[in-house]
């Protein structure tokens, strides 16, 4: 590779060589959990394979499996649950030999997250673990457990004495907390607060995986290290902008003959799409579309940008609400020529699973499934310019993109056929999967005649660089806090301001105490509702 | 497993697991490339078909097609006499071009299904379709679009253009009226800005048969022959009606001949009797052939030939060319090369042509005025 073909490192640490992390124990509450088993511990697996971690490293996973009995052997269940995880979901296959590597330093304290003995177990065992990997007892927690027990594992770890001071350099202890933060603006400054008592703000990393996706980051590459885009990227050339993140699964996962093997319906049934992807995974993009360039890449900076789009959204009236956003329930319908269940018969189901009643708000739930609305970013560049996002289950594909159209050409020349219009210049930024950038284009058809035909330019990271060679987003952001790099994390005053955006609507929700929702079948792109809104403006959604 | 084995080869897949299967061949296929993999799309072309046999000979063609249009394909085979069974699909990888280093691939996905199964087909398609590209509807079966219910319906309304081939229609008078129709509906504006066409490959194939009959009426050419034309026979082959009679329909649109009433005529003669614009009564008679390729065969205008009674022949002379000849006259035919109308050709260029054809939509017109006034009848 020529020097002129180096990556560059834009993070500013480790002096062009990436970031580079700091030697550090990884603990992991909820290591028998899903969460562990398909992404954390794959994710720490790649980076062990890709030689990113620090070579003073070790993982040590806390809580207890789902059985609720301590293993035998906690270190070897362990090994074997993250053999099995890296087996199924790990982008490279696994190798035996970088296993053996990893597992070496692979650990397990089997506890309750609610047993102050539990806590002395696992800090002696990192203090031995210390001594034995030479680690200068530096601490990230990944609280990979539900919202409701942060609390209590935040205030057993403060109680053992296992949380450095925050200016603390040598020896520093930094958390990792998972979404959802909260279930409305109250309820997240709760949870801040009381992760806020024994860590600082600059020890706090608040996860939003979508922030660690490569197109993601590459937006600010795309917009701020290419000279064509940035003039165009505002009112004047923008038409509007689509957001999409759809998801073919519904509630439950099925085997083959049909039988409930897993559900999320417990979970699901209290947060809907819009607590689930609006609030963070999808404003969070919306941020890193719209925001002012950074005068610096410094965490804070950045985060400050990330913000400025944020205070500019416009808080919906709720005569708004009821125009501009739309939810939705899923029922009955065909996915990938199967025959699938609607919403409510599925946590019906789940709650047998689960061996639970099923709760009296359930019976007839309205929790939503889909989620569309447009919005409207009120600051100078964004003016006018609608932003239409939707988000659901069980639509046609897994696809999470971003797609910006640019205004029509005048109805003149080429465009002047009223009948058969110019599709627009259109900038199509795909997240998950396959990530990538593509752009449509005008082109002319060859021969005699004037035809002019749609054309993509397609960029894939897999086709370009590779297949293997795109890190997961846990990966990166694993990295970046081991690192001390918070740019990619939600800072404080951002929750809080994307709640106060979706308060709004969620407070006018509950005050319309509707008994059923709009209906969309499984596998189509959502309920006619949601095409009100964007036909309402001459436009439509596209196919992502 | 080599990467050049992969190109080709159609693989049985699960249907939740296409697009990652998809993807695992491409990057197969990259492993051993020296260059990033170009997968070429310019739409994605849907095709339905309701046999079987039909399905393997469109198969064989899809190379040729979409080396035309290239395009991601997704063959759905419906068969509705078929028992209830599980939906079958496979998957298939094809080399389209490969220049230097540089490969380039088009991507196949088939999809089986019979009996109520083959109704959530659309669902699969769903999810295939290529983002941001136009999705075109090759409706690949004799049955006319409208009368395709649920199944046609839902892939049409994925779909900008839809594509079908009158050839082989079993009724046609009921079929171009219905189509007609539809045709109006497929027109009409989308909410939100989307459009919508509809096109006929019969249509297309009687591009060259339209231009030496234009040329032959031309009052240039042939002055008075237009104004004194009286009948107006189409011979065409067996299965070939369709086209037959949207050439007279096209024809009677373009010399303002209006349609007073139609019968068929034991069961190979289609005859309606037209009122002209000078007044007079003219005829329209579509003849079927025994025996001869599904194609029209010779057209037969009674007109005024130099002033006195005669008629202007229009046959076909050999596999790529079109002759006029003036009826009882030794004078040297004139002629129109034909360039091969295979059917990849005629697809993948009606494929890249979405432009709004009007004439073809006033043709359509009148095709249904014909059409119901032979039901009538």
């Amino acid at each position: 590779m020529t020097d002129a073909a180096k990556p560059i490192d834009v993070t500013g640490i480790g002096g062009g060589m990436g970031p580079q992390p700091q030697p550090c124990q990884l603990v992991i509450f909820g290591v028998a959990g899903d969460l562990s088993w398909r992404k954390l511990l794959p994710a720490v697996y790649n980076l062990n394979v890709d030689s990113n971690l620090p070579s003073h490293f070790s993982v040590v996973g806390f809580g207890l499996p789902s059985s609720g009995e301590s293993p035998a052997d906690p270190d070897d269940y362990i090994r074997k649950r993250a053999r099995d995880g890296i087996e199924k979901f790990s982008r490279r296959h696994l190798d035996e030999g970088h296993f053996a590597d990893f597992a070496r330093a692979l650990f397990f304290v089997p506890g309750s997250f609610n047993d102050a003995g539990a806590y002395q177990a696992l800090k002696a065992r990192l203090e031995a673990l210390d001594q034995q990997f030479g680690v200068p007892a530096s601490r990230v927690y990944y609280l990979a457990v539900p919202p409701g027990v942060v609390p209590d594992c935040v205030s057993h770890l403060k109680a053992a004495g296992m949380i450095a001071q925050p200016d603390e350099v040598n020896a520093f202890t930094r958390v990792i907390v998972e979404k959802p933060i909260g279930h409305d603006l109250a309820s997240a400054r709760t949870v801040m607060d009381d992760v806020a008592v024994a860590f600082h703000e600059n020890q706090t990393y608040r996860i939003d995986h979508y922030l660690g996706k490569e197109t993601v980051q590459n937006l600010m590459v795309l917009r701020f290290a290419n000279s064509i885009f940035e003039p165009l990227w505002n009112a004047s050339h923008i038409d509007h902008v689509q957001i999409t993140v759809a998801e073919e699964e519904g509630l439950a996962q099925y085997g083959p003959d049909g039988q409930m093997l897993a559900t999320r319906a417990g979970y699901y049934e209290k947060i809907g799409a819009l607590r689930d992807m609006v609030q963070n995974h999808i404003l969070q993009i919306l941020c890193m579309v719209c925001m002012e360039p950074p005068w610096s890449l410094g965490p804070d900076i950045v985060r400050d940008a990330k913000a400025g789009v944020l205070r500019c959204l416009h808080r919906p009236t709720p005569a708004e609400v009821d125009k501009y956003v739309v939810r939705g329930q899923y029922i009955e319908g065909n996915v990938h020529g199967q025959r699938v269940p609607g919403y409510r018969k599925e946590v019906r189901e789940a709650f047998e699973l689960m061996k639970k009643p099923l709760p009296p708000e359930s019976v007839h739930s309205t929790t939503e499934t889909y989620v569309a609305m447009k919005l409207f970013v009120d600051n100078w560049r964004w003016a006018g310019v609608p932003f239409y996002l939707r988000t659901g289950k069980r639509l046609p594909k897994r696809v999470s993109e971003v797609a910006i159209q640019f205004k029509n050409v005048p109805n003149v020349l080429f465009n002047a056929h009223p009948d058969v219009p110019l599709e627009p210049t259109l900038l199509a930024l795909r997240v998950q999967p396959e990530e990538g950038i593509s752009m449509r284009l005008a082109s002319k058809l060859p021969g005699a005649r004037l035809k002019i035909y749609p054309v993509k330019m397609e960029f894939t990271y897999g086709g370009a660089f590779g297949a293997q060679s795109t890190p997961e987003a846990y990966e990166r952001l694993l990295l970046d806090v081991m690192a001390g790099d918070a740019t990619l994390f939600m800072r404080r005053d951002a929750v809080e301001l994307a709640w106060e955006f979706c308060m709004p609507i969620l407070d006018r929700w509950a005050a319309l105490r509707v008994r059923d929702l709009p209906e969309y079948q499984c596998g189509t792109w959502g309920p006619v509702e949601a095409d009100r809104i964007i036909h309402a403006d001459g436009r439509h959604w596209r196919t992502p | 497993m080599n990467a050049p084995a992969l190109l080709g080869e159609s693989v049985p897949v699960s249907i939740g697991s296409i697009e990652a299967e998809l993807k695992r061949r491409r990057d197969a296929v990259q492993s051993d490339a020296a260059e990033p993999l170009q997968v070429v799309r310019m739409a994605t072309l849907v095709v339905f078909t309701d046999s079987l046999d039909r399905a393997v000979a469109i198969d064989a063609e899809l190379p040729a097609i979409t080396a035309v249009h290239p395009a991601r394909v997704v063959l759905l085979v419906g068969e509705a006499g078929a028992k209830d069974v599980a939906m079958i699909g496979s998957i298939k990888v094809r080399p389209l071009h490969q220049s230097g280093s540089r490969v380039t691939i088009s991507e196949q996905v088939t999809l089986v299904a019979g009996g109520p199964v083959a109704l959530r087909l659309p669902s699969v398609v769903r999810g295939l379709v290529i983002g941001d590209l136009p999705v075109n509807l090759w409706w690949a079966t004799n049955t006319p679009p409208p009368m395709g219910g649920q199944l046609e319906a839902e892939l049409a309304e994925l779909a900008q253009q839809v594509v079908y081939d009158s050839l082989g229609w079993p009724d046609p008078a009921r079929g171009f009226l219905a189509t007609a129709t539809w045709l109006d509906q497929l027109d009409t504006p989308l909410p939100g800005g989307r459009w919508r066409t509809g096109s006929d490959l019969s249509w297309r194939r009687l591009k060259y048969w339209r231009r030496l009959l234009a040329q032959t009426l031309h009052p240039g050419s042939a002055p008075g022959c237009a104004a004194s034309l009286t009948e107006i026979r189409v011979e065409h082959g067996p299965h070939a009606v369709g086209q037959a009679w949207m050439l007279a329909c096209w024809l009677c649109l373009q010399l303002g001949w209006h349609i007073q009433g139609g019968k068929t005529q034991g069961g190979t003669e289609l005859t309606w009797k037209c009122q002209l614009p000078n007044g007079g009564t003219g005829w329209v008679r579509v003849v079927r052939q025994d025996q001869g390729p599904p194609e029209i065969c010779r057209v037969r205008l009674a007109c005024e030939v130099g002033g006195a009674p005669g008629a202007m022949v229009l046959a076909v002379e050999g596999p790529q060319r079109l002759a006029q000849t003036v009826e009882g006259s030794d004078v040297q035919p004139r002629t129109l090369t034909v360039p091969p109308l295979t059917l990849a050709e005629v697809i993948g260029r009606q494929l890249n042509d979405r432009d709004r054809d009007r004439l073809f939509r006033e043709t359509m017109a009148r095709a249904r005025v014909m059409g119901q006034s032979v039901l009538d009848h």
